[in-house]
């Protein structure tokens, strides 16, 4: 089954002829958006994350099909007008990575935890990100990192 | 993974009607997060996979229900049973275990029916909905009946639900007087695949023990009420050399298998030590009286 669908992406409409054996991640890579990386494919790993209707998902458990219609945003959104959003520089400024592969998926999750939680616990970044797995184990710098992004977030909030 | 048709029916009675086949092709689809996964290792080639989601509207509510009970919509998803404020103070055992369940991505979009119709004895939501004396409501395309929980279960992935027939809700009764405990062993992450799960609940009247459910579930071919271990506590006074019987009794009777997650004889020891410490935390945190 190929079927032609229309979603938003990064907030822009498109449309795309699309195969039931592709998944979210497949979609993606063919508009050249390679933020979301399909690594375990078992939906452990975090790496695939992109958001579909405002709801972080797993790229590679979800039928590229099933994104017709949706809202789906990727890291590739993140930035407005070539200046990085408040996690991605955060990342940057604690040095949260090494090799950076699994990157775009912590940042997406740390940025829908600062969406739901103002100021996150150190326990409460590590539950909302217990699924998302950093090889090179830059955990500390990831945790210190998503704790300086919420507190400039609400400064910034404050101003 | 091969190809495939997916159909997207907008009424439950259209969704009824696709799955009215013989075909073991033609599956029902909701959060697709364990579909999924034995569809790109090749163990299931679906021809057409019948995407409920469509009627998700009416079908994932949460609510109260006259006598007290709680309706979960089958097409919940599990954060949503995770941040329901009804349910917080209802069960709370629910938000105490989800958070340990997969991740926040999987429980973003797993949904409470696939979770149990997929019989897999891994999870964790079944045992916690059986101890909860939960009441699977199922419709095919000829009527509607009521299985609960602990029943759903025939063997290994199977359940006691026809083809074309499916989940479309949970009915817990009110939980007014019960404590509950959930309590896993991982063997690798803290919120692995269970290699033990072990789901307790309690009603106590004047210090004493009047009814109870113990439910064993990924140590066992599939989830198990260990009823002689209730029998053991029906009328007794909760104290710790009670637990400890309750939890030999639970280690000798319970029928374990070996998998990934470990082998039968270290599952059985598991089974043994959890009732024990599920019997202690509901006695140290429950509310009863």
């Amino acid at each position: 089954m190929r079927q032609h669908i229309s979603f938003n992406l990064n907030g822009r409409p498109v449309s795309m002829d699309v195969g039931a054996h592709e998944d979210a991640v497949d979609v993606l890579r063919r508009r050249n958006l390679f933020g979301a990386r399909e690594s375990c494919g078992q939906g452990l790993c975090g790496c695939c994350t992109i958001k579909v209707d405002g709801v972080p998902v797993s790229g590679c458990l979800t039928l590229g099909l099933k994104l017709d219609g949706a809202e789906v945003e990727t890291v590739e959104g993140l930035e407005r007008e070539g200046v990085l959003d408040i996690v991605q520089q955060a990342f940057i400024d604690a040095g949260a990575f090494q090799c950076g592969f699994c990157t775009p998926g912590f940042v997406m999750m740390a940025s829908d935890l600062l969406a739901r939680v103002e100021a996150p616990t150190d326990e409460q970044i590590k539950d909302h990100l217990a699924g998302n797995l950093c090889r090179c184990a830059a955990y500390p710098e990831i945790i210190a990192a998503v704790r300086a992004a919420a507190e400039k977030r609400s400064a910034h909030a404050q101003v | 993974m091969l190809d495939f048709e997916l159909r997207r029916p907008t009424s439950l009675e259209d969704a009824l009607a696709m799955l009215d086949t013989d075909d073991p092709s033609v599956r029902p689809w909701s959060g697709g997060t364990a579909l999924m996964l034995m569809m790109k290792s090749g163990v299931f080639e679906p021809s057409v996979l019948v995407d409920l989601t469509g009627v998700e509207e009416e079908h994932a509510s949460i609510r109260r229900l006259e006598d007290g009970g709680t309706s979960i919509g089958a097409l919940a998803t599990l954060a949503s049973l995770q941040f329901d404020p009804h349910l917080a103070s209802e069960a709370p055992v629910l938000g105490q275990a989800l958070p340990r369940l997969a991740n926040v991505r999987v429980r973003n979009v797993a949904r409470v029916g696939g979770c149990l119709a997929h019989g897999d004895p891994h999870m964790d939501l079944p045992p916690i909905l059986a101890c909860l004396r939960g009441l699977v409501v199922a419709r095919k395309a000829d009527g509607e009946r009521r299985i609960a929980v602990e029943q759903l279960f025939a063997g290994y992935y199977e359940t006691v639900l026809d083809p074309g027939e499916i989940i479309t809700a949970v009915e817990l009764p009110t939980q007014t007087g019960w404590d509950s405990v959930y309590r896993k062993t991982t063997v690798r992450t803290h919120h692995d695949w269970p290699t033990v799960g072990v789901a307790i609940s309690l009603r106590r009247e004047a210090g004493l023990i009047v009814e109870s459910r113990v439910i064993v579930s990924a140590a066992t071919e599939k989830l198990t009420r260990l009823e002689a271990v209730e029998n053991l506590l029906a009328g007794q006074p909760s104290n710790a050399a009670l637990f400890t019987r309750a939890g030999r009794t639970a280690a000798e009777l319970v029928e374990t298998i070996d998998d990934a997650q470990g082998s039968a004889s270290y599952k059985r020891v598991l089974v043994g030590v959890e009732v024990r410490r599920a019997l202690s935390q509901i006695l140290e945190e429950g509310s009863g009286s």
